[in-house]
């Protein structure tokens, strides 16, 4: 996914991605969120989740680390937070482009129920989505979470890591552990 | 103020639990969920549920205690004593936590473990109302504290990813998981299949799936736990079924308490 820089809007670091879909469903923003995991360990180094929007509502996802696109892409964005989070404002004509593509694009709602579980603001994002999207994708919420647990390597990467974090906090915080 | 019952029960040995209900991230229902397991075990044993939130606490809005003076806050702080902040609510001893800033900074959090050794002479089940993070070492104090965890978790990627990460945090401090909880599930959501596939990376059961219900939204408004708010809901019985899933196991309360007191926890943060 090719974006161009766009207007920057917002930027600050969050630990709870699904606060990019509130703000950009209040702002009715037309652009995309720049989602930079800061957990270098995970996936790859480099990886940056992408979220587009038309009028506040999601429409395409891409996930730089992973290569995945659509929902596979919400997954790896959900699974690596906390993020350092950049809002974008674009021009319509530019998110056109690549809301053409149907490899990206994800059913309206399925980054809210993904990433921030608030039923409240997937109401809010179905209600408002044209018709015409809600058709353009399977609108089965939970894809993204069995893809996630279908996915054992990531899994096991997230376990690996939170051990390691666990042992190295112990350390620094006095914590006995089954190791000591 | 009430007659500690620690004082009244030092002579036999009684079991005595310490659960700590967890879940990486805010949002899932977890003070809902410790309400709604303690009132439900409540039936059978003797509970105490302690908000260790100490820096989010919410426990005294859900439970009619908002007005309340002395909380774990004053205790921590070394103003009051623990049976000074203890209330008998629905059926259980609650001890709230205070929500200012001057009670937090004044908080000493390895405090907390000499306030549940205290608990643990007179109760059959502690639970710990944890914080919603890792990234502080008394966010991470109960989990450490705790004989075993209960992991609150919604059907989302990231609430999964972050209660892998609350396991892996307790196994490595030697605290058990007593299971998981799903909470917060809408019925277009394939929940079964989720839970089972799930499971494969979670230690103990799951413990039930409680629906996303406006009952527990109404319940807060009303200052009172699910389960006295609306016992008849589908969410209230799903916790009653989780309750029910819930072993509590015999331990010496003696020796529980002296496993507090002694933990290889410095007390200087």
């Amino acid at each position: 996914m090719n974006l161009p820089q766009g207007e920057l809007i917002r930027r600050r670091v969050l630990e709870d991605a699904g606060t990019v879909l509130r703000t950009a469903f209040e702002r009715e923003l037309t652009g995309f969120a720049r989602l930079e995991s800061q957990d270098t360990l995970l996936l790859d180094a480099d990886g940056v989740g992408v979220l587009t929007f038309e009028d506040g509502i999601p429409v395409a996802a891409y996930h730089t680390g992973t290569d995945a696109a659509g929902t596979e892409a919400v997954t790896d964005i959900g699974s690596t937070g906390p993020y350092r989070l950049e809002l974008y404002e674009l021009d319509g004509e530019i998110t056109e482009q690549i809301h053409g593509d149907e490899r990206l694009r994800v059913p309206p709602a399925l980054p809210a129920q993904q990433l921030s579980g608030e039923t409240e603001l997937v109401d809010q994002i179905r209600e408002r989505a044209p018709e015409t999207w809600q058709e353009t994708a399977s609108d089965t919420s939970l894809d993204a979470v069995e893809q996630f647990l279908d996915d054992e390597q990531k899994v096991e990467a997230i376990r690996d890591h939170a051990r390691t974090e666990a042992q190295s906090r112990a350390d620094e915080w006095n914590f006995p552990t089954d190791q000591t | 103020m009430r007659v500690f019952k620690y004082y009244t029960r030092t002579n036999v040995n009684y079991m005595v639990e310490v659960f700590a209900v967890a879940s990486g991230k805010g949002g899932t229902g977890k003070t809902t969920s410790t309400l709604a397991l303690g009132m439900a075990l409540a039936t059978e044993y003797d509970v105490t549920v302690i908000d260790t939130d100490t820096g989010m606490a919410n426990m005294l809005f859900h439970t009619g205690l908002s007005d309340t003076e002395t909380t774990l806050h004053e205790v921590l702080g070394g103003q009051a004593a623990v049976d000074e902040a203890i209330y008998e609510r629905f059926g259980m001893d609650v001890i709230p936590c205070g929500t200012s800033l001057a009670g937090f900074r004044e908080a000493d959090p390895t405090r907390l473990r000499e306030v549940v050794a205290t608990v643990a002479g007179g109760t059959d089940v502690i639970l710990l109302d944890s914080a919603a993070t890792l990234g502080t070492r008394s966010a991470v104090l109960p989990i450490v504290l705790a004989d075993r965890i209960v992991i609150v978790l919604q059907p989302t990627v990231p609430s999964i990813s972050d209660g892998l990460k609350v396991q892996e945090y307790a196994k490595t401090y030697g605290t058990d998981v007593a299971g998981v909880l799903f909470n917060r599930v809408t019925e277009d959501e394939n929940i079964d299949t989720v839970a089972t596939k799930a499971q494969r990376y979670f230690d103990g059961q799951t413990l039930a799936k409680v629906p996303e219900s406006e009952k527990v939204r109404a319940a807060r408004r009303a200052s009172k736990p699910l389960l006295a708010h609306a016992a008849e809901s589908a969410a209230a019985a799903a916790y009653r079924e989780a309750a029910g899933e819930l072993t509590v196991r015999d331990a010496d309360s003696t020796a529980v308490a002296d496993r507090f007191r002694n933990a290889v926890i410095p007390d200087e943060s």
